[in-house]
């Protein structure tokens, strides 16, 4: 049974997040076109307005990085090299082919490398800004005009405003129900356990997206019909970092004794957070929402107002996110080599211990044998929690 | 009223300690940890117990904490060393504001408050910073590792370690006594090292006074001697610092137990048996 | 409190040229001019290399203050790992730039003693006036670092110029966009003249800058033709003294004495080919510098090489630069400065685009080394991997690989270490990989 016409909730999801990838496989079998891309700076709409799926490569916490190091440097940040390595074992072999945006070094000097190494029939490179003022999101607009000329002219064919409108339409939709099945985790305890969230977030992101709102509905449903659990309340925990994309970091704080509520993650609370504008240009539209809606430590925010103001403009959404999940802690979570987000973590951590929010930083290399390391800071963290 | 009894199981990566009190007294076990902990933790809490003269049975609650802390089937709770050595420094050392605990396999850096963490840092990635580091090296110069800490204040002219991997420093040290550098001064620069990278994390926590060290490094003179100069003043030493997480986890034992008398709530006890484990329990 | 450890003497290094062993005091004169306008009250402006803003800074009379210069300067005198310390000790991580990481140690420190740190190398880093950042090209640090600073000098602002540059591809014509490209290169340069006016009070000299992008474009054909030169067999100059040679190039850009220094390093250069005077006097192995920034606390290992008969005529490290003369478009018709300067960035970066496209398979970073190989000669490939810098070590390995795929094999060395953190670094090892590598290449000659 397909995820198409299942109503079915997280049993579906357990069956993606397993098997990731296995829905692309069978839609490349049915003679669709499967199209990688690496992060959520990559506007899918305009891949999905070109007939593709979108297909999000992922890594494995679990599969030791091996093939990658003979063609790829190891200060790569760890989760990158784990996608080119499962990308190298023939993980992802339905690819027809792939986009890389310009979000970080690790993405954007590796790009050659993804792009002679996998030898596919489509790259494409999108010089995503660092910058957001006014010219850069000009020039994004014709970036992505770049962007949509080159995919037309691989599929022979305009990449019409109607189809594109009709991508954002369908993409907005599966960002409201994200935002929906999120609103079932601020119970306490939640409905809906952070490990959980992180497995439909995971198998999402490997669907097309109409499959993909179906299975969140399916999973809505369900969580809506459980029965709040009872017993001792558990510490509520936000995690914040770049990219999670395996849950066992996630069920490794869970099993410390604690719920993890919402995030600051791709994919999560920072890649659903903006919606595309679906008046105007829908270029332009999809330009503003990935250039300034996702909030990420690879972007350029220009410092408007005071130091202490500056901090708000950056990190305010997190405190604001911790308030209305009504958050006990927050775990920064940072891979090891990432230069945008390790760089931030002096004054991310300031400003959220200045609105009473106690922070715990972890330093990571994506792999469970050094997940498992961090067992006793997460539960030395939760007991600081629980003495306050 | 009976008299209620608390233990304190410290299931270090090299030694394993346990501490059993009443309400003023401790009767303190060490021992070194085997590459099975269940046994191990069964033997040294039967020694315990012998020299306290009580049974088992007569342990109101058993807490185990450390590296080795899951694999203590009669524990009643497992709380980490962290928890364990704010409460245990906090009770020895009422003054100090923070912990530098150098271990076997991590050290790391507590700040507390009557007793309690409010922020800590710690390392276990890099043997360079724990007392692996002194291990490794000491191994390569033919110096037990009892013999480091008295050696080093011998030291006239300390070298620099350049190197903070380990096996590139253990190379180093070599390279340097067959230049025929003195040993003293060899151990001392490895001292310098050391306290280099642990007091560089610690610094994060912005250090108060006082300072307490524990674990096997504060043992080590020479170390010991390294910490003070970076802090920049003496540190506070337990009278066996080795057991502060065993004494702070029988601790937090007793407090288990007293808050919940005064909710009037019934204690949750493990199944707990003092009996040796079967493989796959 | 205490601090760490005093930096190791160590023994000067030996520079094939005059001009080389000039760069010091140079440099040094430099740090010493900013601690001078700090004095003075004159506007300092933090400054990263290869941003474009040359010839704007120097036209507004402001003083550019080149960090990843100082870091290196920490790094050379190996006393680099205290402020890497500090910086951990803040919680940044390790594997971070490590310039990067030593400009906040040492700036953070800096600003909590309200003095110099001590014994700081040179007299030390002042506090600027600006920060200018860069987004887009080159490395991800350029847009933190200083964002990163500001925490621990909330005072001082950052502009962030974006910079980018088409990239290479197949599935498009990259000559449609030069046009955006330059379009957004324009109006954030004049965004970066905007803030500074407003920021330092200093007003554009528009007639000057004229003159300074000239300068620029006759420098650059300058190091060019002066470079080219040490294609002559025996080499008269090495990739060791490059290292200090890039200094006018990346510090000293726009400025008459960059211009004065390469003519003076050409005639030296033309000398020393009439009296047939290498680097070392029996050339064995030509080799090319094929990427990597050098680890600046061990430049000595160019000795060693030079010591088993090795040179380096030639690198693509810091060689951030084209001759204007070969563009596809003529510059001097483009009369807005700005302009200019935007056009000169985006052919600078794409020159060896339309080249690559020749060779069946070839890449512009892959042509570039093939084209080094054939005009100067070269028997061998070295690299350097530097663990904290992502921007120009990640794709080496490719590189090399790729190039023995579609041109020829080739004997090749990648070293590991850093930049400046010293810890990384291991001379016996290192030097143990270069012996092996001049057995492969003994080996391959005899073939």
């Amino acid at each position: 049974m397909s995820a198409e016409n299942s109503t079915g909730g997280l049993a579906i999801v357990d069956k993606y997040y397993q098997g990731y990838g296995s829905r692309a496989r069978e839609l490349k079998k049915q003679g669709k076109q499967i199209m990688g891309y690496l992060c959520a700076f990559t506007p899918v709409e305009i891949i999905t307005a070109a007939g593709f799926v979108p297909f999000r490569i992922k890594g494995d916490v679990n599969e030791p990085i091996t093939k990658a190091d003979t063609e790829m440097e190891t200060i790569v940040c760890p989760l990158v090299r784990s996608w080119f390595d499962m990308s190298l074992k023939g993980k992802y072999e339905f690819l027809d082919g792939l986009v890389i945006s310009h979000a970080c070094d690790s993405m954007a000097r590796s790009k050659d490398i993804w792009k002679y190494t996998l030898g596919l029939p489509y790259f494409h490179f999108i010089d995503t800004s660092h910058a957001i003022d006014d010219s850069s999101l000009d020039f994004f607009v014709s970036i992505l005009g770049t962007f949509r000329k080159s995919l037309g002219g691989f599929i022979g064919q305009e990449i019409s405003d109607e189809s594109l409108a009709q991508a954002i339409r369908v993409y907005n939709e599966n960002r409201q129900r994200i935002w929906d099945l999120y609103e079932l985790r601020k119970s306490d305890p939640p409905l809906l356990s952070g490990a959980e969230m992180t497995r439909v977030l995971v198998a999402a992101m490997g669907l097309p997206v109409q499959e993909s709102i179906k299975l969140l509905e399916g999973v809505i449903t369900e969580v809506k019909q459980r029965q709040p659990a009872v017993g001792a309340k558990l510490p509520r925990i936000m995690v914040v970092g770049a990219e999670v994309d395996d849950a066992a970091f996630i069920e490794l704080i869970e099993d410390a004794g604690a719920s993890v509520v919402t995030d600051d993650l791709c994919p999560g609370g920072r890649e659903y957070r903006a919606f595309v504008k679906t008046e105007g240009d829908p270029v332009a539209a999809i330009a503003e929402r990935y250039l300034r809606g996702i909030m990420c430590g690879r972007s350029y925010v220009e410092q408007k107002g005071t130091y202490p103001e500056y901090l708000e403009q950056r990190f305010g959404h997190i405190a604001r996110a911790a308030k209305e999940y009504n958050v006990d802690g927050i775990v920064l979570y940072i891979y090891k080599y990432c230069d945008p987000f390790g760089f931030e973590v002096p004054a991310m951590k300031s400003y959220l211990e200045a609105q009473g929010i106690q922070v715990l930083y972890l330093e990571d290399e994506y792999s469970m044998s050094t997940v498992g390391r961090l067992r006793t800071r997460i539960q030395a963290f939760l007991e600081m929690l629980g003495t306050r | 009223m009976k008299s209620q009894y608390f233990a304190g199981v410290d299931i270090g990566s090299t030694m394993t300690k346990v501490v059993i009190m009443d309400q003023t007294t401790l009767t303190p076990v060490i021992g070194p940890t085997g590459p099975e902990h269940r046994k191990l933790a069964n033997r040294v809490m039967e020694e315990a117990l012998a020299k306290a003269k009580l049974s088992f049975d007569e342990i109101t609650y058993v807490v185990a904490t450390g590296y080795g802390r899951i694999n203590v089937p009669f524990a009643d709770k497992q709380i980490t060393e962290i928890s364990c050595h704010a409460r245990g420094v906090g009770h020895l050392l009422p003054d100090a504001r923070t912990v530098i605990d150098i271990g076997g396999q991590d050290s790391k850096g507590i700040k507390l408050k009557a007793g309690r963490v409010v922020d800590f840092v710690m390392n276990d990635k890099c043997a360079a910073g724990t007392g692996r580091f002194l291990e490794v090296t000491a191994e390569g110069l033919g110096v037990s590792l009892e013999d480091m800490g008295r050696l080093s204040l011998e030291a006239k002219n300390r070298v620099e370690i350049s190197n903070t991997c380990t096996v590139f420093a253990a190379q180093e040290v070599v390279a340097r006594l067959s230049e025929g550098v003195a040993l003293p001064d060899i151990i001392a620069g490895l001292h310098e090292a050391i306290a280099t990278r642990i007091y560089g994390m610690v610094r994060r926590l912005k250090i108060e006074r006082e300072v307490a060290l524990t674990g096997g490094g504060a043992k080590n003179i020479g170390l010991v001697k390294a910490l003070e100069a970076k802090l920049g003043f003496p540190a506070l030493l337990p009278p066996e610092p080795l057991l502060t997480g065993a004494i702070g986890a029988a601790l937090l034992g007793r407090d288990i137990v007293q808050e919940a008398a005064e909710k009037g709530e019934t204690l949750v006890r493990s199944e707990r048996r003092l009996t040796e484990a079967s493989i796959f329990t | 409190m205490t601090e760490e450890k005093k930096p190791e003497e160590r023994k000067k290094r030996r520079t094939a040229t005059e001009a080389a062993a000039s760069i010091g005091p140079m440099v040094k004169a430099m740090i010493t001019d900013v601690q001078k306008a700090r004095e003075e009250g004159k506007p300092i402006a933090f400054t990263f290399i290869a941003c474009a803003y040359d010839e704007i800074i120097r036209a507004m009379d402001i003083v550019p203050s080149w960090v990843e210069n100082y870091a290196g300067i920490c790094g050379a005198k190996r006393d680099a790992q205290r402020f890497l310390e500090r910086a951990e000790s803040l919680n940044f991580s390790r594997s971070l730039c490590t310039y990067a990481l030593c400009g906040l140690g040492f700036d953070s420190w800096r600003e909590e003693l309200g003095e110099m740190p001590p014994d700081a190398p040179w007299g030390g880093q002042v506090k600027p006036t600006v920060m200018l950042g860069s987004g887009q090209i080159l490395c991800d640090p350029r847009n933190k670092w200083f964002q990163a600073a500001q925490h621990y000098m909330p005072d001082v602002p950052v502009y962030d110029v974006s910079l980018p540059y088409p990239a290479y591809a197949d599935d498009y014509d990259f000559h449609e966009t030069e046009g955006y490209y330059v379009k957004h290169i324009v109006e954030q340069l004049r965004g970066l003249i905007d803030f500074l006016e407003e920021q330092t009070g200093h007003k554009m000299d528009w007639a000057r800058l004229e003159e300074l992008v000239d300068l620029v474009d006759r420098t650059y054909d300058l190091i060019v033709d002066t470079y080219d030169l040490r294609r002559a067999i025996p080499t008269p100059m090495g990739t060791g003294d490059a290292m200090n040679t890039m200094v006018p190039i990346q510090f000293m850009m726009a400025t008459q004495q960059a211009y004065d220094f390469f003519t003076n390093l050409n005639a030296e250069l033309k000398d020393k080919i009439a009296r047939k005077e290498g680097v070392i006097e029996d050339e064995k192995y030509r080799l090319i510098w094929g990427g990597g920034l050098p680890s600046w606390f061990a430049l000595g290992d160019f000795n060693y090489f030079n010591s088993k008969g090795a040179v380096f005529p030639v690198e693509t490290t810091y060689r951030t630069l084209e001759s204007t003369r070969d563009f596809d478009i003529d510059l001097k018709k483009i009369k807005d400065p700005l302009e200019h300067i935007a056009w000169r960035w985006v052919k600078t970066w794409t020159y060896w685009y339309d080249k690559a496209r020749k060779r069946p398979g070839s890449h512009p970073d892959v042509e570039r080394l093939i084209q080094y190989i054939e005009d100067f000669k070269i028997d061998g490939i070295v690299m350097h991997e530097a663990f904290s810098c992502r921007s120009w070590h990640v794709g080496l390995i490719w590189q090399l690989n790729h190039l023995k795929k579609i041109y020829r094999d080739m004997p090749s060395l990648i070293l590991e270490s850093d930049i400046i953190d010293i810890s990384s670094y291991n001379e016996a090892d290192t030097r143990a990989r270069i012996d092996a590598f001049i057995d492969t290449l003994e080996a391959v000659k005899d073939r």
